[in-house]
């Protein structure tokens, strides 16, 4: 009878030791919407690529330990299927249904924008890596009452990366030019985004005295032929294509062989897509990433970190280091609910991100958030040897202090 | 000066293209009376066929037969499993079709992924005339279309196989009657109008990248270039697609190159306003019996 009820005390504290260990691992659910289908599918993935990779590195380590419990991150992916109805739909079903704490995404400005007016009254913190949020994280929007108070930026505001990279390019592309360029054309899609980012580079441009023309064509553009014959009419020392990858990538070898201009700009054309296309050229071409390249990682960090990434399956393609715009703000996220020691108090959070720091992957320097929810850090601009395909020079330009004349920032 | 002639140059080659995709269109809507929106995504097919093979060693030349063969084969396949169910309700296969058009996309995600393809330009040479630079494969490109458009147009209007068919759509039931297999002559127009997507896939990707989602873009101007022609008339189609280039390529050149999709689209509609039936006339399309 005595050893039956020794059994019956060991099993009980057995099933005690068992039932706390099960508490210790708990859930701390976290949405991430982006576009796994639809025409912005090569973005969206970056993010879930980014999510898929921190989230397992989090949890291999052993999970967030919050006062006297660990969670392990369990992820709630969304596929907005480009299309920001989805999207809103997607993240009432986070926000209410699952009950996150955080939703990662999305990839394009006016989506990030409608979540955000579901994440806010819920007080669900949001991490999008859209520039353009800039236009609209004002005092008013970012308020303890305000609609953006729980939203960050986790990429740099557009006048700063805009300033960055066209520094990088001129100061890259001038020694290879018989004379100083003077004048720059800018070739950049007619939409929501193209339009907000280019009107910050042009002034950035200005800035390091280009006289500068704007030439806007149509989204999904194929045959840029005309527009290209267009620009080579106006003669102009540099053409920058602008924004996006994978439009530059259609029209940069049409322009080739068209001769439009003595010296080129790829945004978002990363050096290890140049490699892999076999693109070459006769004249100076220039490269930059968003915010750092997989092709020709400045930092040992970073390339360790694209092998981790691409070894998780994700492809290899023109934006996948817009992954870096999601990575590293869940290790920050996850440090900040550690030190607030509850995952229930959103607003705690908030704070504590905005007062911390974080030495990330994406940037040598630590990672702040301004009062505006936005981070800061570098840009790295390459310039692929004339009649090469693989051999870069590489410069890792840090922003401005300030916007250009005429840049309001915002 | 240069530059203008440049631009003619362009919108000619510009518009070899959309000509292809426009007769395929033109024939499977106008003859087989089948609205097919998957049509765009048939010469993604082709194009991605094309960069695979390619990219696997093949020649340039030969992997653009085997995406016209491929792209045949599979526009039989959809005509067989799926449209052949839809001839007397065209409104259900136009459904059916946007559906097919999505499956597609996914598909080639799913096999390949969803980045763009591209393939070195199989030919590489710029000839440089009198200051006008032709791209030699977008000539070769402009070659292959005026024979395709050649061989179409004496097939339809001379061939007894053309005559069958304008018969059948004319009346079906007397055509029937008159011993015309029509539901064979069905087939064979959408076998050779999804072969015509296949090779125009080929032809796309030796100028442009492509990606998955490139047909449902495309699809947008075949239609406009087979109504603006007139519906089933081959020469229609040649010279909606020349109208379209020409707009193109002046009003990128000249007018407000944000606006050029735009341009384009107003014409047609203009079109379509002052002449219904198209510029060259054509059939009324797919009609519910």
């Amino acid at each position: 009878m005595r050893q039956l009820g020794l059994g019956l005390t060991m099993a009980a504290a057995g099933l005690v030791m068992a039932l706390q260990t099960a508490r210790a691992d708990e859930e701390l659910p976290i949405g991430v919407i982006a576009a796994q289908s639809g025409s912005f599918v090569s973005a969206g993935n970056t993010i879930v690529g980014a999510a898929n990779l921190a989230a397992q590195q989090i949890n291999d380590a052993g999970g967030i330990k919050v006062g006297d419990k660990t969670y392990k991150i369990k992820l709630y992916i969304r596929d907005n299927r480009t299309d920001v109805n989805v999207s809103i739909a997607a993240a009432r079903e986070l926000v209410n249904d699952i009950g996150v704490k955080a939703i990662w995404g999305t990839e394009t400005h006016d989506f990030s924008v409608s979540m955000a007016k579901i994440t806010g009254p819920a007080k669900v913190l949001q991490f999008s890596g859209n520039s353009s949020l800039g236009a609209v994280l004002d005092d008013k929007a970012i308020a303890d009452d305000g609609w953006l108070h729980y939203t960050f930026q986790s990429e740099p505001q557009e006048w700063q990366r805009s300033g960055s990279t066209a520094k990088g390019v001129l100061s890259l592309l001038t020694p290879q030019l018989k004379s100083p360029p003077k004048h720059s054309v800018v070739f950049v899609g007619n939409d929501a985004t193209g339009q907000y980012l280019s009107s910050h580079y042009v002034k950035a441009l200005e800035a390091e005295g280009q006289k500068v023309d704007l030439v806007q064509y149509p989204p999904d553009t194929t045959d840029f032929s005309p527009l290209l014959t267009r620009i080579k009419g106006m003669k102009p020392d540099i053409v920058h294509f602008w924004y996006n990858g994978d439009s530059t990538l259609t029209a940069f070898p049409q322009a080739l062989k068209l001769g439009v201009a003595p010296s080129y700009f790829l945004f978002g054309v990363d050096p290890g897509i140049y490699q892999e296309r076999s693109l070459k050229a006769d004249v100076p071409v220039t490269l930059s990433c968003v915010p750092v390249c997989w092709g020709s990682s400045p930092f040992p960090e970073v390339k360790q970190y694209f092998d981790k990434y691409f070894g998780l399956g994700a492809a290899k393609g023109p934006q996948s280091s817009v992954s870096l715009l999601y990575y590293d703000y869940f290790f920050w996220y996850a440090k900040a609910l550690e030190k607030v020691g509850t995952i229930d108090d959103p607003d705690a959070v908030v704070a504590e991100l905005l007062k911390s720091d974080y030495k990330g992957v994406v940037s040598p320097v630590p990672l702040v958030f301004n009062k505006h929810h936005q981070v800061t850090f570098a840009t790295e601009v390459c310039m692929v040897e004339p009649n090469t395909s693989d051999q870069f020079k590489c410069a890792v330009e840090q922003p401005p202090g300030a916007p250009p004349p005429g840049d309001n920032g915002g | 000066m240069d530059i203008f002639v440049q631009q003619l140059v362009n919108s000619l080659s510009v518009a070899s293209v959309t000509i292809l995709i426009g007769i395929g269109i033109t024939l499977i809507f106008g003859l087989a009376g089948i609205v097919n929106f998957a049509h765009g995504e048939f010469l993604m097919v082709g194009g991605m066929a094309t960069w695979f093979m390619v990219g696997a060693g093949m020649n340039f030349f030969v992997a653009l037969v085997f995406a016209g063969l491929l792209v045949g084969a599979l526009g039989f396949a959809a005509e067989r499993c799926l449209f052949r169910f839809t001839l007397n309700r065209p409104m259900n296969g136009f459904i059916m079709s946007i559906g097919l058009s999505v499956i597609l996309q996914h598909a080639v995600i799913r096999v390949f992924n969803e980045f763009q393809k591209s393939i070195t330009d199989p030919v590489g040479l710029v000839w440089t005339i009198g200051g006008v630079d032709i791209i030699a494969m977008r000539a070769i490109v402009v070659a292959i279309t005026a024979v395709i458009v050649a061989i179409t147009y004496f097939g339809i209007s001379r061939s007894r196989y053309g005559m069958a068919l304008r018969a059948s759509v004319s009346d079906r039931d007397t055509a029937e009657l008159m011993g015309i297999p029509v539901r064979r002559y069905v087939t064979g127009v959408f076998i050779y109008g999804s072969l015509l997507a296949g090779i125009g896939g080929a032809l796309m990707i030796s100028l442009f990248p492509i990606t998955p989602f490139t047909g449902s873009v495309i699809i947008i101007r075949g239609f406009a270039v087979s109504l603006i022609g007139g519906l089933g008339n081959v020469g229609g189609a040649v010279v909606g697609g020349l109208v379209l280039g020409l707009v193109d390529g002046l009003s990128a050149g000249y007018g407000y190159p944000e606006w050029t999709d735009a341009y384009s689209l107003v014409v047609m509609i203009l079109i379509l306003v002052l002449r219904p039936q198209g510029l060259l006339g054509g059939t009324l399309g797919p009609k519910a019996s």
